[in-house]
């Protein structure tokens, strides 16, 4: 999303616009769908579940919804898009200084922390490490949904194995996700869009100064058209 | 738990295709539907021909890479045999692919291959092919009388063909299926030491169990850290706004009383 003139309130911050949220519900759900239908043929308990071949269908009509997220975004929210892919793999020394107190701030404490942009380092890594696991679990997916026949009995193992092992990544990136969305009440960004200014200006300090400057600026801008 | 097998004599076998027809009869099979295939195999040129029928069926493997993918269970093993439960079978076809004798097959969206008469045999019965073999080249009974018997009758054949062997007694762990073999199995295109893939074993026996531990430890140890971090962020908070840093957070009250 871009931070062009942007909401600034007096308690409240816009942090997503109605498009990328849109773009991660379609993530998120998805996601979900894949989760839970792949536990199906992951966890022995569930097995019951798989014959008919149900749950099986339901997991390759997520995954299309899945592999459609990147495609999605860049059509509803071109430059939001560019500009993720951008900020997830490009860190400055504030973004190292935090990385190196991040347990810190995991466990609740701000203060201390390096003034961070729209983007935390721990929120560009998440982003970068999502990607590059989506690829993955993508690639693998797809080469267990087409390409079987052609995989021999050792790549069909790889192909699942790296499946999996994606698919454990991506779950323990969400559990990362949802805790620090509780522990700094974040969720009401991805509902609403908005945010408490406090929180964003503990966490994203660079972030908010730059909205207070561009709403200084505006406002400089209709002084001088109103004299 | 005994430990049953087939005895599989090619040098016996005439290729008469009874045992294909009393399987397809006597398991019902539906149209399509074939568990064991008569193949002719034959090296070389004429006159110098080798060969002969493989028997194109389930080997019944000790470590059955079948076995070690299905996600389902509805592959595992009893008696020593290898047994399928199709109702359970949820289509995914992934046995099709590790099976080293390529024998299982996709047939109505689900897995279908030899699961060695199980109702017939725990009814008092003989497996269907072993029944009907005019020739006696299938037999059934406990593995150790079968592989006794298997090499008496490579003992013999030896005299006539000097390569001939038991295969299946290492092999993928041990065959449920000894095969007396007059040649090399190379000449019926058989493997001679077929071995399922350390990943395909790895996948469900160590991958899966591990990454479903791992996060539902993660996930309960999160839960209750997230608890405790949340309180210590909020008595931040309340430190903050006491010094006047922030201008007052935790109005959340207000804020929905507002909206």
């Amino acid at each position: 999303m871009t931070t062009q003139k942007v909401p600034l309130g007096d308690r409240e911050v816009l942090r997503y616009r109605k498009r990328p949220r849109i773009v991660h519900a379609i993530l998120a759900s998805s996601f979900l769908i894949l989760l839970l239908t792949g536990l199906v043929i992951l966890w022995p308990a569930l097995s019951f579940l798989a014959p008919g071949g149900a749950t099986r269908w339901l997991h390759r009509v997520a995954a299309v919804g899945f592999m459609s997220v990147p495609i999605v975004y860049l059509i509803v929210d071109r430059e939001g898009a560019k500009e993720l892919m951008v900020d997830s793999f490009k860190y400055d020394r504030d973004d190292w200084r935090w990385i190196k107190r991040f347990w810190s701030y995991a466990f609740g404490h701000t203060a201390n922390m390096p003034k961070q942009g729209r983007l935390n380092a721990g929120q560009k890594m998440h982003h970068a490490l999502v990607m590059l696991l989506s690829a993955s679990i993508v690639a693998s997916g797809l080469a267990l949904w087409f390409f079987m026949p052609s995989l021999g009995p050792t790549g069909q193992a790889w192909a699942a194995v790296i499946h999996d092992l994606s698919m454990l990544a991506l779950t323990l990136l969400l559990v990362g996700h949802l805790y620090f969305t509780f522990v700094y009440k974040a969720l009401s960004g991805m509902t609403r869009g908005y945010v408490d200014i406090d929180e964003a200006r503990l966490e994203h300090a660079k972030w908010v100064e730059e909205l207070e400057q561009e709403a200084a600026e505006e406002a400089a801008e209709e002084d001088k058209q109103a004299v | 738990m005994s430990q049953y097998a087939f005895l599989l004599d090619l040098g016996r076998c005439i290729g008469c295709q009874a045992c294909v027809a009393s399987c397809k009869v006597g398991n019902e099979l539906g149209i399509g539907q074939q568990y064991i295939e008569l193949i002719e195999k034959t090296h070389g040129e004429f006159p110098n021909l080798t060969g002969g029928w493989d028997n194109h069926r389930c080997y019944h493997c000790g470590d059955a890479a079948c076995i070690a993918v299905c996600p389902t269970g509805s592959l595992f093993k009893e008696d020593g045999l290898t047994r399928l439960d199709r109702s359970t079978c949820s289509g995914c076809s992934y046995c099709t692919e590790a099976c080293p004798y390529d024998i299982p097959v996709m047939w109505e969206g689900k897995s279908s291959k030899c699961d060695g008469c199980a109702d017939t045999v725990k009814a008092g019965g003989s497996p269907w092919c072993v029944g009907t073999c005019p020739s006696m080249a299938l037999e059934y009974g406990p593995r150790e009388e079968i592989r006794a018997e298997a090499h008496r009758r490579a003992d013999a054949l030896r005299n006539r063909y000097p390569n001939a062997q038991v295969y299946g007694e290492t092999q993928a762990g041990g065959l449920g299926m000894l095969v007396v073999m007059p040649d090399d199995p190379e000449l019926l295109d058989i493997p001679i030491d077929p071995k399922t893939p350390f990943m395909a074993q790895a996948w469900q026996k160590i991958v899966q169990p591990a990454s479903v531990g791992i996060t539902i430890g993660a996930a309960v140890v999160a839960g209750a850290a997230a608890v405790v971090a949340r309180r210590r962020h909020e008595e931040e908070l309340d430190e903050l706004e006491a010094a006047g840093v922030i201008s007052g957070h935790g109005d959340e009250k207000e804020q929905e009383e507002d909206e």
